[in-house]
This record gives C-alpha cells, structure tokens and sequence, in this order.
C-alpha cells in the first residue's frame, strides 16, 4: 500500500497551483461569480496549456482538486468541458470517438450531458424525453434541466427513452443515449440564472423539439442507455468527490492563515483550544475524505470500478465541503465573510445535489453493500 | 398570546401578504426602495425601541414578534427593522430619533466593533472635534446616521461628513449597504465615554431580536419544504414518504417548536442574560440547519433563487455573522453557565 502520489501526480499539482495563482485572481473570481459568466478566456488558455491531461486520470484527479482549491466556480469551469466523455470511451464506436470525443479530449470542443429533466433527477429511470425512430433517424422530444455546460457545449449526450418499458418496475429499460450537435434545428437553450454558487459555470435548460437525430448517433445498444448512465456516474463521481477535497481544503488553508493573523491566544501563548480543535476537525475529515476518493480512484483507475467505496467517496467529500466552509465561516467571522471563502461557502453546496444527491449515494452505497453480500 | 401582539402578528402578516411575499426576491437582492422603507416606517415597526415621540418605547416583545414574522418572507427586511431599533435605543436627540422612526433617515450601529479584534476593523480617531479615518464591515453603511466606537472609547454618533468606502461581499441581505465608511467629520455627538460597555449592552439587547429573526427564518424556510416535499415525487413516492427527508425534516421542526415556545415564554417574562443567550445560541444554529435541510429536500431547485431557498441558507449564515461571534458570544456564555469565567482557554 503506497499512500504517496507519483511524480507525475504530484507535478501536475504543481502545474494547477501555478495556472490557478496566475490565472485564478480575486477579481477575475468576483467578477465571473457576480456576472454569472462563464470565464471563456481562462478555459481556453487552460487548453493551450493542456492543463489537464486526460491521458492520465490521476493527472486529472488532482488538478481539479488543486484548481478547485484555489476557486470552485473558475476550478470547476475549467475541468468540465469533457464532462461525459467517458461514455465514448466506454461505449461509443470508433467513428464516434474520432468524429466527437477526441477533439473533446483535444480542447477543441465542448461537451454536455444531458440527464436530468425537469420533473426529476434523482429518478432517472424516470424521464420523459423520448427518441422515435423516423426513417435513418430519430426525432427528439423533451427537454432536459440544470444542464452544466447547456449554452456552451458543442454536443450534448442525452438520455432519452426509445421503448416502453415492459413494466412500471423495469423503467430502467428501453432508454437510450444520443449524440446531439447543438446546432441541430429544433434545438434551443434556456440559460438559468440566480444559482446560489458556482456560478462561473454555465448551467441551462435544454429544449428539443423534432430535433432529427441521425441513426448512427446512438450510443453503443439501444436500451442499454440507462447501464450506460450509471457506469459514467461512477467514473465522475470520483471528480466530484476531488471537488469537494478542493473546497474543503480551500476552507482549511483559509482558516489555518486566519488563525496566524487574527487567531485569538491564551495566556499560555497558544491558539484558543476551540480554534485549535475546529482546525484539527476539518483536516481530519479532508484527510479521511482524500483517502477514500483515492482509494475510489485507484480501484477505477485499474478498471475494477468499486461504486461502494466511489458513492462514499462523492457523499463523505461533499459532506466535509460543505462543513468545512461553514466552520471556517462561524469561526472567522467578520474575516470569512468578506472574503473569498464566502464563495466557497455557496459553492460548497452544490455538491451535495449534483451526480446523485447525498440521499442517493447513501442509498446506493447500503444497497450494493447488500447486494455484494448476497443478502 | 396577549391580544395586542396578536394583532401585531396579523399586522405583519397582512403586510407580508401585501407588500413583501410577492416582491421577496428583490428586496433581498436588489434594493428595498424609499417607498417600501417608508411603509415600514409607516407601520410603527422602525420605532418600536425609540423614546422618540410617537414611537412605542422600548419595547423588545412587540420588536421580536414584529422580526419573527417579517424573516418568515424575508430576512433582508427584517434585519433592515432590526438595524433601526437597535439605533434608537441609544440616541435621544428627538430629530434624529423622529427621521428614523417615519423611514425618511436611517440609522445603524457598527456592531463589527465587538465582533472582530480591535483595530481589525480600522480606525476612527477623534481629535479637536473631528471624528476622522476609516470603519470597515459596516452593517447598513448606506444609513444617514451612524453609531461607532472611536479608538479612544467613546460611543459616537455621526449625523453626516461620512461617506461609504470600500464595497464587501455579501453572502446575505443584499438589499443592505454593507462597506467600509470613510469619515471625517465635525458633525458628531459623543454618545457615552465608556463607548464598548453602552455598545455591548445594546448588542445584548439584540439576542432576543436576533433569535426572533432566526427562528422567522426557520419558520419560512421550513414551511417551503414540508410544502414541497408534498407535491414533489421521486421513485413514485412524493418526497414526503421518504424516511431520510421525513425524519431529518421533522427532527428540525420539532427542536423549532421547541424553541419557539421557550421564545415565547421568554417574551412574557423578564428574560436573564443568559437565558436570552440560551435562545440566541440555539436559534442561530437552528437557522442554520434547517436552512440546509431544506435546500437539500428541494434538490436542484433549491440551488436556484427563484425557488426563494438559498436565500435562506445564506441569511442564516450572515446573520450568525454579523450579529454574534462564535468565540465571544460562547465566552460569554460560558461564564454565565458557570458562573464564573469560563471557555477561554
Ligand atoms: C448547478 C447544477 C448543475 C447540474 N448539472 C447537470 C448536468 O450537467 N447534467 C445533468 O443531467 N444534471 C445536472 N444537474 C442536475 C442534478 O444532477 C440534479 O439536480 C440532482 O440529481 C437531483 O435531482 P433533482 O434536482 O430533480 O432533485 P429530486 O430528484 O427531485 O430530489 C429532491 C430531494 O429528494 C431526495 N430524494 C429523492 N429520492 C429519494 C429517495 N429515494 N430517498 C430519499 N431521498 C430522496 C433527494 O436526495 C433530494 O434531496 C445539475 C444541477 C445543478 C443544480
């Protein structure tokens, strides 16, 4: 058991700490999160400079870790462009890795994913965006919401239902995946404002109507589009779980700096022990949640997937984001509050919804459990 | 409930109805407007503390029901409520106490003097009749009258000669000015010599106002998810019939009621100190889970303005900033539960 990264890990940290110090500046952060801008310029360079190097997942791992670090909402930004890209390379042919996700991989292209719908997402069985087959093609009905990417993305892949299910409890089945190039007629976006963090991202409801969808855009199987889902979530869950390591350990670095500068001290000349205790509390549990998400990731990364230990990774990770940002915020007061980690604190947030809400990761965790035990 | 805070309950409910459920969003992130502060004003509710003629005494019952029910919509115009009483309770000059009362002028008090260490929040120096420097994290900095602490002690009230500085973020009440001031004024008087001892008993005065607008907060926000947790299905189940959120949800209702009676019965005696803190503590903390739990119920949504929950979840957390300091307050605290000083270490 080697608990250390590899020198290439450990310098593409490197790297992200230095684009993000760069790149990352307070104003270029308050301005993206205020204006609810997509910050274009810093994604591009971020490209140029291949900043995340999809060759080598744990390169990838802990660049958004460390970029996220720095800023949730411009971390975030920078590393989602590829988001779904995974299910090429899983399940999609040759032509469909050359033709979209290499040029995804390559920075040249931007990529969205298309699950949840407005009446649900946690329930993914349960869309109601339907694909018919009409002719060489299928026409798209529905709409998907909070779709990361929505206005910016090249090409979307989205699930939609292509056969009834043969029963109510087999809804999982007869659902399929498309390509879907944002130019296609019937198309349209809707840009939803006002989220409470992240903010840098771009987040949009996706319309279609009669969108024709050539044949050969389909994923892999028809009706195996569901399988298709899940297995993705159970690579990206890992990338969020590197999320919530980010903003916890941006908490806990503002924090630590806070008590150097204005950290109240007793007689004895030490920090007041409650400081000194919260401090501890929140390392622990960045420390507690790094190793699980590796843990996660080196099992994937092997390609012995284990969605177990990958849903306690996302849940445990996203929990200590979220209460890390706000022990740090109770504890520095004043001083949290006016300044970056008050984002951090919003930001946090987001990751105990998106990729499977706490409740759903909980509930697969006990239920693959069980299902590995047989019982 | 005695009969007159009934009324005054139905009052705010009215106005809620009327002026602030359907306009929530703007009065919490845009700008309340002269007109709406002016009906507020209109209502009694910026004099409910004032000696001022006209205005209804000190009178932390009525101030508390009146914040209570106001945080239920929105929290920015209850704090906005909060602000202006906690300024009258200090201020006798009839002029100024009058132009606060009837909404025309605003007041604030510099509560970040008690909050952070000294000189952490800048500097005021008073010297041959001028109050000159700056004042950082300024809760309604936009007001036309300030109270403040100067580096040499006194309480002193700034009636013009300031203007706003550097702009903060704001995680909550955004309606409300919040920045540094940049003062340098003769136009002043000297509220008290012992400024921190007059500040800290009207920082005192607010647990009782500050638990009432926490547990407003509480109400409102938790009303949005039992309302949607019965209209919303997931896996054929309306979000309701799920344990997890069921029971999470309730567990925080009931420690809401909890406090809300122990609010109550506080407000029917003459509460301590430390029992006023009780509330405090317990209701900021509240606030805050509750906020969340509801966020969470709401899934996606809830991350969304419109839905009218996030906003909660960043008030609550402003709020517990800006008026209470984990570490002072809790030292405090634990001096009066031991009776003796005590958690300093
Ligand atoms: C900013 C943002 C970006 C997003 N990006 C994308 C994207 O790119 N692509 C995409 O497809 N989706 C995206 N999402 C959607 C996100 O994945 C969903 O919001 C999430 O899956 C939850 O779905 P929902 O919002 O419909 O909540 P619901 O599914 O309605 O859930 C509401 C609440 O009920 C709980 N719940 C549901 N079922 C159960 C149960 N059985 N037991 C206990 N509790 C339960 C949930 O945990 C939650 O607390 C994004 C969302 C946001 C806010």
């Amino acid at each position: 058991m080697d608990f250390e990264l590899n020198d290439e890990a450990k310098e593409a940290v490197v790297k992200a700490r230095e684009f993000a110090n760069k790149y990352f500046t307070e104003e270029v952060a308050e301005r993206s999160d205020r204006e609810e801008q997509f910050p274009t310029d810093i994604v591009a360079i971020s490209k140029r400079e291949k900043i995340l190097d999809f060759s080598n997942p744990w390169k990838v791992l802990v660049t958004i870790e460390e970029l996220v670090r720095k800023d949730p909402g411009l971390g975030i930004s920078v590393t989602i462009s590829a988001f779904g890209a995974e299910i090429f390379m899983f399940f999609g042919n040759d032509a469909q890795k050359e033709k979209y996700m290499n040029p995804v991989f390559a920075g040249q292209k931007t990529l969205g994913l298309g699950v949840t719908e407005a009446g649900g997402g946690s329930d993914v069985a349960n869309i109601k965006t339907e694909a018919k087959l009409d002719g060489d093609s299928y026409l798209l009905n529905g709409g998907k919401m909070f779709i990361s990417n929505g206005q910016i993305a090249d090409y979307f892949l989205v699930l939609a239902r292509t056969t009834q299910p043969p029963s109510p409890e087999k809804k999982h089945r007869g659902l399929s995946v498309f390509i879907v190039d944002s130019k296609t007629p019937g198309f349209s976006v809707n840009k939803l404002h006002g989220k409470l963090g992240v903010r840098a991202t771009n987040t949009a409801e996706l319309i279609f109507n009669n969108v024709r969808v050539p044949k050969e855009n389909m994923i892999g199987e028809e009706g195996k589009g569901f399988y298709y889902i899940m297995t993705f979530f159970n690579i990206s869950r890992i990338y969020v779980a590197a999320q919530g390591l980010g903003i916890a350990h941006g908490a806990l670095d503002r924090l630590v700096d806070y008590s150097k500068k204005y950290g109240e001290v007793s007689e004895t000349g030490e920090l007041k022990e409650s400081l000194q205790l919260a401090i501890a509390e929140i390392a622990t549990r960045v420390e507690a949640a790094r190793n699980l998400t590796y843990k996660a990731a080196s099992y994937l990364f092997k390609f012995t997937p284990n969605p177990v230990v990958t849903s306690m990774s996302k849940y445990y990770a996203a929990d200590t984001a979220v209460f890390s940002t706000r022990r740090a915020m109770e504890l520095m007061s004043i001083h949290g509050l006016t300044t970056d980690l008050e984002r951090f604190f919003r930001d946090a947030k987001i990751l105990d919804i998106w990729e499977g809400t706490t409740e759903v990761e909980k509930l697969i965790i006990t239920r693959m459990m069980l299902k590995e035990e047989g019982a | 409930m005695e009969e007159e805070y009934e009324i005054l309950e139905n009052t705010v409910r009215d106005f809620n109805t009327k002026y602030v459920d359907n306009n929530s969003l703007k009065l919490e992130n845009d700008t309340m407007g002269k007109d709406f502060v002016k009906m507020l004003a209109g209502q009694g509710f910026f004099s409910m503390t004032s000696q001022a003629e006209g205005g209804a005494g000190t009178d932390i019952k009525a101030l508390s029901i009146v914040l209570e029910n106001l945080a239920k919509s929105a929290p920015a115009v209850a704090v906005k409520t909060l602000l202006s009483n906690s300024f009258s309770t200090a201020v006798k000059e009839q002029d100024v106490l009058g132009a606060v009362a009837d909404g025309s002028k605003s007041g604030t008090v510099t509560f970040s003097d008690l909050l952070v260490g000294k000189g952490q929040n800048g500097n005021l120096v008073l010297e041959k009749g001028r109050v000159s420097g700056e004042k950082e994290f300024v809760v309604g900095s936009d007001s036309d009258f300030i109270i403040t602490l100067v580096d040499s002690g006194e309480l002193v009230l700034l009636k013009s000669g300031f203007k706003t500085g550097k702009k903060h973020k704001k995680l909550g009440f955004r309606s409300i000015g919040f920045s540094s001031i940049v003062v340098d004024t003769e136009d002043f008087t000297i509220l008290s010599k012992d400024g921190r001892k007059t500040m800290e008993r009207m920082y005192e005065d607010l647990s009782i106002p500050v638990a009432a607008i926490s547990l407003g907060m509480s109400e409102g926000v938790s009303q949005k998810a039992l309302d949607y947790a019965k209209v919303r299905t997931a896996f054929g189940h309306y979000l309701k019939d799920f344990q997890p959120l069921a029971f999470d949800l309730s567990s925080l209702v009931a420690e809401m009621e909890i406090l809300k009676r122990y609010f109550r019965d506080l407000l029917s005696s003459s509460p301590s100190q430390k029992e006023a803190m009780f509330l405090k503590h317990k209701s900021l903390t509240l606030a805050k889970d509750i906020s969340r739990t509801s966020l969470q119920i709401h899934g996606g949504y809830g991350y969304l303005e419109d839905f009218g929950i996030e906003k909660f979840y960043r008030d609550s957390m402003a709020l517990s900033v800006l008026f209470h300091s984990e570490e002072k307050d809790m030292e405090k605290l634990s001096g009066l539960v031991f009776e003796s000083k005590a958690g300093f270490v």
